[in-house]
């Protein structure tokens, strides 16, 4: 064997390195695993029946006509489920919050439509379907409210009996003098900004699968979700199971976006089936029941002003939010996250030292909200970013010069927010500069005279973030959230056969983490990455873990999984030590071998192991007795997460007749710490904008005034497109690290959450010469002409 | 969305087909390239005892020359080979553009002409491109054989003159004037969407003076429309007063997609610009 | 239950017959009475593409077309471009480019894709983008696809 100290190796081999995923294969060959794929023996399909009310009392349901259906084995109803399953609600330790029940199918009452009302449980989803029709409910309609500012009024009709109001939470935030800063200010800005209803549409429907073993009393619940601790946690206590015996398994999944880590109805009512029929229960949901059921998210109303002074310094900023949450507290999150978070990220990267701001999040009649790619942020940014550039124009300075000015610098670290929020630190300036180096932003204010003198409408758009991510155990991902989010288990064992597993309670929707926590569990460990085998998403692997979510996958993962490969690894160097006879401080590790520095003695990890575990007296017995394995378990908990933040740039050009919207360059410069792979944190950027595309031109879910939902399919939900997402420039910019193990920050959602500000700055900038500013996201073709035509009329 | 049940009969030719619905009693659908019917049935909007695949009659499908210029269409052929046929390319340079509109690969692999005009989607594009182009509809049913005229096959919203019984056969296109310009624009939400808004135009010109015009618009009422004052206007006013005629003469839908306000500011703009783009190619 | 329909069809090279109901899609044809999961179901109505395949060469909405309908026909699917240890040109370009993270789109990404190499000249990356407009990715943004494509497109033209 060639000398290890001969091989040239550099350091950090497999951090930072463009590695190819080792999902791939499986993925591109249909060899995925994904539970709309599971099939067992015996396995029964379920099908709902849906309110197709959007309030109303649920006075009968005659389901003896649907039970006749030949092939139908079993229904249920909010009663019977009730029987099943204990209740339960999503607690928050926040003050002036009122906590929903969320019955898993409706019992006395139906609060949004798509709501289940009844579970038809039969031998293909084919006949399941068809014994819906042949079941009679009686409703009595109740009055609806689908105007969150109707039903916040004192008076207005409950949702639910036993709360004081639909007013499911209120909070404010307050620093400074605010009322004195827009006394003495040169110029103010400000309006009602209106960010609509948006559903994530993962293109692999939510779906589960439920097992129960009536010898071993188990559950195993297959099924789409982010946050397989948090399911099994809950469905311990909803079923009285004990932790062991229930497991719930999140094989390959099609995207989450946030979508996919709430507890949903459906997840409970499989268990519940499938422990009362003992039989596998399937649930895949189709694409209708998606879009009226699938957690919605955005919907809030803001309004806002900000006062600069003559120089473009901000002295302050206030804004009152009404976030729409729909019909009941989502579980876990509860219906705060999102308003929540509208209000405490608004300030942004910027220096503001007088704000006050007030969110209630309002009950309405239609579709929970839940968690969706960057939550409050995207709503945070767009209302500030577009004050900031609405104020700028006023006072006729250039948008990237006030936010130079603005943003928090590098010798004022930690930044403390207006909010209450710490920024560690992050390059915020310098991606602001480097986005205008990168996009050519003086030239293209140049080209953009020039196009305006040939009568083209053409934008230039801006907008600066900053994010919390990896948010450890100092705050609650949800405001008074009782749930730990702060930690993450990372186990890794090294077998008789020299193979590596490095177990997470984290889970997969395409992010690439069995790669990229591979690269980093085989950097630390000094091995190969192909040799190390990545267990996500399955509450049998880990004591604890919840899942992914708010940008935690790297920084915990990664983090937990140094610490793991740093005590196994120091495992390894004992045993080296013994074997090789050198001082541990002379073993290296690198490539799977181990060797003493400046020597050739050296072994593979794989002999290593196979001293240790199954030779006859290689290792002593005091060594063992000390180290007893290669296995090491370890949690992490980031504490108070880092700063993640971005600066996106676009062009856009709007056609002056149809009003339709063309993006023709766009860049995204971001500070997101240490890349573990490139590959992976660039295509994070380019779907998260791509989300945020959607959000800021096309998306939005409609509810008529009887709640019904208008966007029920996909051709009047409208995502984007290869034709409607341009190419795009992404940029990691080299700054100092923060201080979480690894150096990483979370970027899983921070495309999605500059974009819909950055684009809409970018209309505003090419419809200025009509003085329009864009209020109202999305910013559709006919949202342009009624502005445009109200402008000029 | 799984379909409800259905009977289902394959027929391998036009009486087999004929038969078959007759004996469904009027309940009987044909299914053909099932691109628009599939999906309603998926959503259980559309229901029948009995479905008669027709995707099998061979002699359905295909192109023939006719006199003059002209081109007959089997109902069974499908969008990719119009979209690929020489013929249409040539003779009909505005419905070959029009075809690249027509949603996705997919869906015109599959997908039929004769289809297309039954289901008549008032956005669709081919019902657009029959009535701009005087097609001729050629059906059978139990009561024999007839034609029917473009202008006179599309009633309502998915609705047309066709019988229960009726079998669309053929689609009859007359040759266009020589030198004839044409021009096509469509404006949807994304790539392949039923349109918001569509115009297409044939103008024929003599010297600088426009002889013929044919204006046809898709999306922006109860079915495809021929805008016959936008034509008058431009024969005798110009390209600006035809299209604030055509405004004029559309009753478009408020819907999801656009407000009836928008609609009509869209067929203002996209019939300036067919039309211009048919003069200049007219007067070369 | 209406009457089962016999259907004889080649899937990937192999002969299956089956008696089935006529309402039985195929998509679900292939995934449940085949199982053949390697495509997937997105919406049952057309426009995400998840579930394309070819059928007699033409890439097809397998959620639109009835099972009985495929009968006499040559069905291929993602199962037939290539194995786990053996992946095929285009698959490789997928994965050199990053061109699929959840996967769920990409079988039917990768139908379509062959059907628009042998059917367009896809001469410019635009003419690549509308030719991917009826397969919807929530994941990618689309950008690492195009790239896929237009290496496969660049080898199919030996550039």
């Amino acid at each position: 064997m060639t000398p290890p100290d001969d091989i040239s190796l550099t350091r950090p081999q497999f951090i930072g390195a463009r590695v190819v995923r080792r999902e791939d294969p499986r993925l591109l060959t249909g060899a995925g695993n994904y539970v709309a794929d599971i099939k067992r023996h015996g396995m029964v399909h379920i099908a709902f029946r849906r309110s197709d009310h959007a309030h109303a009392l649920i006075k009968n349901i005659d389901t003896s006509a649907a039970r006749a259906v030949p092939g139908v084995v079993a229904i249920y109803t909010g009663a019977d489920i009730a029987r099943l399953a204990n209740p339960y609600q999503a607690t928050s330790r926040m003050k002036n919050y009122q906590a929903t029940y969320i019955p898993p199918i409706a019992t006395e009452k139906v609060r949004y439509v798509g709501e289940a009302v009844v579970a038809v449980v039969a031998e293909s989803r084919y006949v399941a379907e068809d014994a819906l029709a042949h079941i009679v409910i009686d409703y009595e309609p109740l009055a609806v409210l689908v105007d969150p500012e109707e039903s916040l009024k004192p008076g207005a009709p409950k949702l639910h009996d036993d709360l004081a109001s639909n007013i499911l939470a209120e909070r404010e935030f307050s620093r400074g003098e605010v009322e004195d800063a827009f006394a003495n200010a040169a110029e103010t800005a400000g309006g009602r900004f209106h960010f609509t209803r948006t559903t994530p549409v993962t293109i692999e429907a939510r779906a589960s699968v439920a097992e129960y073993d009536r010898g071993a009393r188990a559950l195993t619940l297959h099924c789409t979700t982010q946050i397989p601790g948090i399911v099994r946690d809950k469905l311990s206590e909803v079923f009285d199971l004990p932790g062991p015996r229930i497991r719930v398994i999140a094989p390959d999944v099609g995207g989450g976006f946030g979508g996919k880590t709430s507890l949903y109805s459906e997840e409970i009512v499989v268990c519940a089936v499938a422990r009362d029929l003992c039989k596998p229960v399937k649930w895949v949901s189709d694409r209708m029941e998606d879009l009226m059921t699938t957690g919605n998210a955005f919907d809030e109303i803001v309004d806002a002003e900000i006062a600069v002074a003559e120089d473009g310094t901000i002295l302050g900023v206030k804004a009152d939010v009404i976030g729409d949450i729909g019909a009941y507290s989502i579980y876990p999150w509860t219906a705060v996250i999102e308003p929540v978070q509208v209000v405490s990220f608004l300030p942004g990267p910027y220096r503001i030292e007088n704000y006050s701001a007030r969110v209630r999040a309002v009950a309405t009649n239609k579709t929970l909200t839940g968690a969706y790619r960057g939550v409050g942020r995207p709503i945070s940014v767009f209302v500030m970013d577009r004050l900031l550039d609405m104020v700028a124009r006023k006072i006729g300075m250039d948008p990237a010069e006030i936010r130079r000015r603005n943003l928090v610098n590098d010798d004022e670290f930690p930044y403390k927010a207006a909010s209450g929020l710490v920024w560690d630190k992050s390059a915020f300036q310098a991606c602001l500069r480097e986005a205008a180096d990168g996009i050519g932003y003086e030239e293209l204010r140049r080209e953009q005279t020039a196009a305006r003198a040939d009568g083209r409408w053409v934008g230039i758009g801006v907008a600066s973030y900053a994010e919390l991510t990896g948010v450890g155990s100092r705050i609650a991902v949800a405001p008074g959230m009782p749930i730990n989010t702060g930690t993450e288990t990372c186990t890794i064992a090294i077998d008789s056969t020299g193979s590596v597993t490095a177990s997470f309670g984290i889970a997969s929707q395409g992010q690439g983490m069995e790669t990229t926590l591979a690269q980093v569990v085989a950097e630390e460990l000094g091995v190969k990455v192909d040799d190390v085998d990545i267990v996500l998403g399955d509450t049998s692997a880990v004591s604890h873990g919840t899942g992914t979510y708010a940008s935690r996958g790297a920084v915990f993962g990664g983090g937990a999984g140094i610490l793991a490969a740093k005590a196994v690894r120091d495992k390894i160097v004992r045993v080296a030590g013994h074997l090789l006879e050198a001082a541990d401080e002379d073993i290296e590790t690198g490539n799977g071998n181990v060797w003493v520095k400046g020597t050739d003695k050296s072994m593979s990890v794989r002999d290593l192991a196979r001293a240790l575990y199954s030779d006859m007296g290689r290792v002593p017995k005091e060594m063992r007795d000390e180290i007893d394995n290669l296995e090491a378990t370890k949690v992490y908990d980031p504490f108070f997460g880092t700063t993640t933040s971005a600066c996106h740039m676009c062009l856009i050009e709007i056609d002056p007749e149809t009003y339709k919207v063309f993006i023709r360059r766009y860049i995204v410069v971001e500070d997101c710490g240490r890349v573990i792979n490139p590959l992976i944190a660039d295509g994070q950027a380019h779907g998260g904008v791509a989300q945020g595309i959607g959000v800021a031109l096309m998306e939005e879910v409609i509810h008529d005034a009887n709640g019904q939902v208008l966007t029920a399919s996909l051709v009047d939900y409208v995502v984007p497109s290869a034709v409607e997402v341009p190419s795009m420039d992404v940029v990691h910019v080299d700054a100092e690290l923060p201080n979480t193990i690894g150096g990483f920050r979370g970027l899983g959602e921070g495309g999605t959450i500059g974009a819909p500000a950055c684009i809409a700055n970018a209309i505003s900038d090419a419809l200025s010469p009509f003085g329009i500013e864009i209020m109202e996201i999305p910013a559709t073709p006919e949202r342009i002409f009624r502005l445009v035509e109200a402008a000029k009329g | 969305m799984k379909p409800a049940p259905f009977e289902y009969v394959r027929a391998t030719s036009v009486n087999e087909a004929l038969a078959a619905l007759a004996a469904g009693n009027g309940e009987a659908k044909l299914l053909a390239g099932g691109q628009s019917l599939v999906p309603m049935m998926n959503f259980r909007l559309v229901d029948a005892p009995v479905f008669v695949d027709i995707n099998g009659i061979a002699e359905l499908a295909g192109i023939e020359a006719t006199a003059n210029g002209g081109l007959r269409i089997g109902a069974l052929t499908r969008h990719y080979t119009l979209e690929t046929s020489d013929a249409v390319r040539t003779r009909f340079p505005v419905l070959h553009e029009a075809m690249k509109h027509v949603a996705h690969l997919a869906i015109r692999n599959r997908g039929t002409i004769g289809g297309s005009l039954s289901h008549a989607d008032p956005a669709a594009e081919l019902p657009a491109m029959a009535v701009l182009l005087n097609a001729m509809i050629v059906t059978v049913s139990s009561s024999g054989g007839r034609e029917i005229a473009a202008e006179d096959f599309f009633l309502a919203p998915l609705t047309t003159a066709l019988e229960p019984d009726e079998i669309v056969l053929a689609i009859d296109f007359p040759g266009l004037p020589p030198g004839a310009g044409w021009g096509f624009e469509e404006f949807a939400q994304r790539r392949g969407d039923f349109a918001v808004a569509g115009a297409a135009a044939v103008v024929v010109m003599d010297g600088d003076r426009v002889t013929e015009a044919r204006i046809s618009l898709m999306g922006v009422h109860d079915t495809p429309l021929r805008a016959s004052a936008g034509e008058q206007a431009l024969i005798a006013g110009g390209i600006d007063a035809a299209a604030a005629a055509a405004r004029r003469e559309v009753e478009p839908m408020n819907d999801l997609h656009g407000s009836a306000d928008y609609r009509r500011h869209l067929v203002e703009a996209l019939t300036r610009r067919v039309l211009r783009a048919a003069i200049e190619m007219a007067a070369r | 239950m209406s009457a089962k329909i016999s259907v004889a069809v080649t899937v990937n090279g192999t002969p299956h017959t089956a008696d089935v109901e006529p309402r039985l899609l195929l998509a679900d044809f292939l995934r449940e009475n085949l199982d053949l999961t390697g495509t997937h179901v997105g919406c049952e109505h057309g426009i995400c593409g998840a579930c394309t395949i070819l059928m007699n060469g033409d890439s097809v909405r397998s959620c639109l077309t009835f099972a009985v309908q495929a009968d006499g026909a040559e069905i291929e699917t993602v199962e037939s471009l290539g194995d786990i240890d053996n992946l095929s040109q285009l698959q490789e370009a997928f994965r050199e480019h990053h061109a699929l993270q959840c996967g769920f789109c990409t079988p039917g990404m990768l139908m379509t894709v062959t059907d628009m190499l042998r059917k367009y000249p896809l001469a410019t990356d635009d003419d690549i983008r509308d030719g991917l407009s009826g397969n919807l990715c929530r994941c990618t943004g689309y950008q690492n696809i195009v790239r896929a494509v237009r290496s496969a497109a660049n080898k199919r033209d030996g550039k």
